[in-house]
């Protein structure tokens, strides 16, 4: 037992005795990450036009996922309003655009409302917990929506059509803009893992009250997360916007974006760092895959998936893959660590109350 | 005790704030619709003492340490610590100020490992410390707790008795004048217990004024230099040990009536009672 005071502690670290070793999970989790990452990279020199396109909507998908996953799966509040982030972006990228300022200038200025506009509305509504906060963020993404339309901004309920055509090179700009705001969000991610600030939004989310308790300045803590999440959501607005040439409310504004982001996350396993790239690429890429081969109930097997998913892995693609790679006790024989897989799988599915 | 000669007022709360008491509850009540679960309670706490807070089952003492800790607000009287009045002040920044506080139900951060735990405690408290110190400061405190061989299990995967050291050790972690400890020893074995009131005893000795809430009333008898026992949300009573514990108001709130005069007949104090006596009895009235 050290008897010294706390207040005397030494403020070198070398001296220290070793404590157990720190788990090396992000870093692994890092590098697979830009290992996906770098993959993805290289569609456009192998792809065609139709794979850029693809794979284009399917990173800002990523990009939006990887954002929902700083406010949803690392602090728990579940918004089902992210997608007024992405119509915000979008508008603000889009209205710079058609007055002739530069693409950059107009992705900052929608990075910069969206941030402006999560900190104010988190104010009150990240107050709520729940149902009710999630239920506060879907009805303020629809009223954004309305609003556009009603109050006739860039168009009203026509949209925002005619913005100027990006040169046909910029496509495969776009692409990389996508990957490189996905690498971001990736970086942001490993540094949320292992940060201050991350812990206290872990801790927010597994008990406000005890991260109060040590003293968390929780409700300021939740807000910043809420900003750290709507700024690439209105960054991938912005592009998307330039990308797309045109859209109306309806497009920007869908609440089926925010569903998705959700469902991404947690398809690929929330809170993690992999989990949302994992989720957003398996779901979009075979979503996509079924809308062009011309199945026409591609989006009921979609449906489907994402029942026995939820059902069989509530934890998400990413916690079976951990399940599995595991590294078995020291000195277990092949066939026992055969027999341990199935017990874990039989595991996994019973702790899932199936 | 003076609480009322030694209440600070406005004018010399800055004054004065050096021989405050550390903490000082004034005429503090809570209610929860009509009933009140503090009621009118006045008491101040010397720094580095450890005092005991006892009284049945419902008595108001965790509504007492929520009032403390900055979780609930009083419907009057005010709570001074230091000398300055905190009622205003949100449980976050009670805690940077140096008042920690433990829960009854243990709520570990099932995501973060124990050592993570604790080091959430190193970061926030009042030192607000970065990363390589918080890591540190957070084995040194497992290590104190009893808790360093499970420093890489998860928050969720503990057994009772490690996840009220991984409260301790969080509380402990923030580097807390004040210790609030709400039924730490709760659902221990006898051993555990004893190494708790030892742990206790050490952290009062590096200069940390404890409150101790407890049910089992030979443990805290035997760690606290004060003991004030909570009714109904009322103090009924406030003295050391051996006269609290054998005192027949306390014997009747505990025991009830009937019994209490047939203990008191024996000679029989509180102090050779378990909480396993009290409610043996309960059931057998």
């Amino acid at each position: 037992m050290s008897s010294h005071t706390k207040a005397q502690t030494p403020s070198t670290t070398e001296t220290l005795p070793p404590g157990p070793k720190e788990s090396r999970e992000w870093l692994w989790s890092l590098i697979v990450g830009l290992l996906i990452l770098g993959l993805v990279a290289t569609v456009p020199v192998f792809g065609d036009a139709s794979a850029l396109h693809t794979w284009t909507l399917i990173l800002m998908f990523v990009v939006l996922a990887q954002s929902w996953n700083f406010i949803g799966g690392f602090t728990g509040y579940s918004s089902f309003g992210n997608v007024a982030f992405f119509g915000i972006g979008a508008y603000t990228t889009g209205l710079m655009l058609l007055g002739n300022q530069p693409f950059w200038l107009g992705l900052i200025a929608g990075a910069f409302v969206a941030a402006l506009f999560a900190f104010l509305l988190g104010l009150p509504v990240l107050r709520l917990r729940g149902h009710y906060f999630a239920i506060a963020t879907l009805g303020t993404a629809v009223a954004l929506g309305e609003f556009v339309t009603v109050r006739d901004v860039g168009g009203g309920g026509g949209g925002l059509m005619s913005l100027p055509l990006a040169g046909l090179q910029a496509y495969t700009g776009f692409f990389y803009a996508f990957l490189g705001l996905s690498l971001l969000c990736l970086l942001i991610t490993v540094f949320l893992t292992r940060s201050r600030f991350g812990y206290a939004l872990i801790a927010i989310r597994e008990s406000e009250q005890a991260a109060e308790a040590l003293g968390v300045p929780t409700h300021w803590y939740k807000v910043g997360a809420f900003v750290l999440s709507a700024i690439p959501t209105a960054l991938a607005g912005g592009l998307y916007a330039y990308w797309a040439t045109g859209f109306d409310p309806p497009t920007v504004f869908d609440v089926g974006i925010s569903v998705e982001m959700v469902l991404l996350t947690i398809l690929g396993g929330s809170g993690t760092i992999l989990g949302p790239i994992l989720g957003a690429i398996a779901f979009e890429y075979a979503s996509a895959q079924l809308q062009t081969s011309g199945f026409t109930w591609h989006n009921t097997v979609l449906g489907l998936a994402i029942v026995i998913v939820t059902i069989f892995l509530p934890q998400g693609i990413l916690r079976l893959i951990q399940e599995f790679i595991r590294r078995p006790a020291a000195g277990t024989t092949r066939a026992n660590r055969l027999r341990e897989g199935a017990r874990r799988v039989r595991r996994f599915i019973a702790a899932n109350g199936v | 005790m003076s609480d009322a000669l030694s209440q600070p007022t406005e004018s010399n709360t800055s004054l004065h704030a050096h021989d405050a008491p550390l903490l000082q509850l004034a005429g503090v009540t809570k209610r929860f619709g009509g009933l009140a679960a503090v009621n009118d309670l006045s008491f101040s706490l010397q720094k580095g003492e450890i005092l005991g807070v006892i009284g049945p089952n419902g008595a108001g003492k965790s509504t007492m340490v929520n009032l403390i800790g900055g979780s609930m607000a009083p419907n009057s009287g005010a709570i001074f610590y230091q000398g300055h009045d905190i009622n205003r002040l949100p449980p976050n920044r009670r805690a940077r100020l140096g008042i920690a506080r433990t829960f009854q139900i243990t709520q570990p951060f099932a995501g973060l490992n124990v050592r993570e735990n604790v080091m959430v405690g190193a970061f926030f408290g009042q030192r607000g410390l970065d990363r390589a110190r918080a890591l540190h400061v957070a084995d040194e405190v497992l290590e104190r707790v009893n808790l360093a061989h499970k420093a890489t299990f998860k928050g969720d995967q503990l057994t009772i008795a490690d996840r009220k050291r991984l409260e301790m050790a969080r509380a402990l972690a923030t580097s807390p004048q004040l210790l609030l400890l709400d039924e730490v020893m709760s659902g221990l074995t006898a051993t555990e217990v004893a190494q708790a009131v030892e742990l206790i005893r050490q952290i009062n000795k590096t200069g940390v004024t404890v409150l101790v809430i407890e049910h089992i009333v030979r443990a805290i008898a035997k760690v606290s230099d004060r003991i004030l026992v909570l009714h109904h949300g009322r103090k009924i009573a406030e003295d050391t040990p051996s006269q609290v514990l054998s005192d027949p108001r306390v014997i009747e709130a505990y025991l009830g009536e009937r019994y209490a005069k047939k203990r008191m007949q024996d000679e029989v104090s509180l102090y050779s009672l378990t909480v396993e006596d009290v409610e043996q009895h309960r059931e057998e009235e």
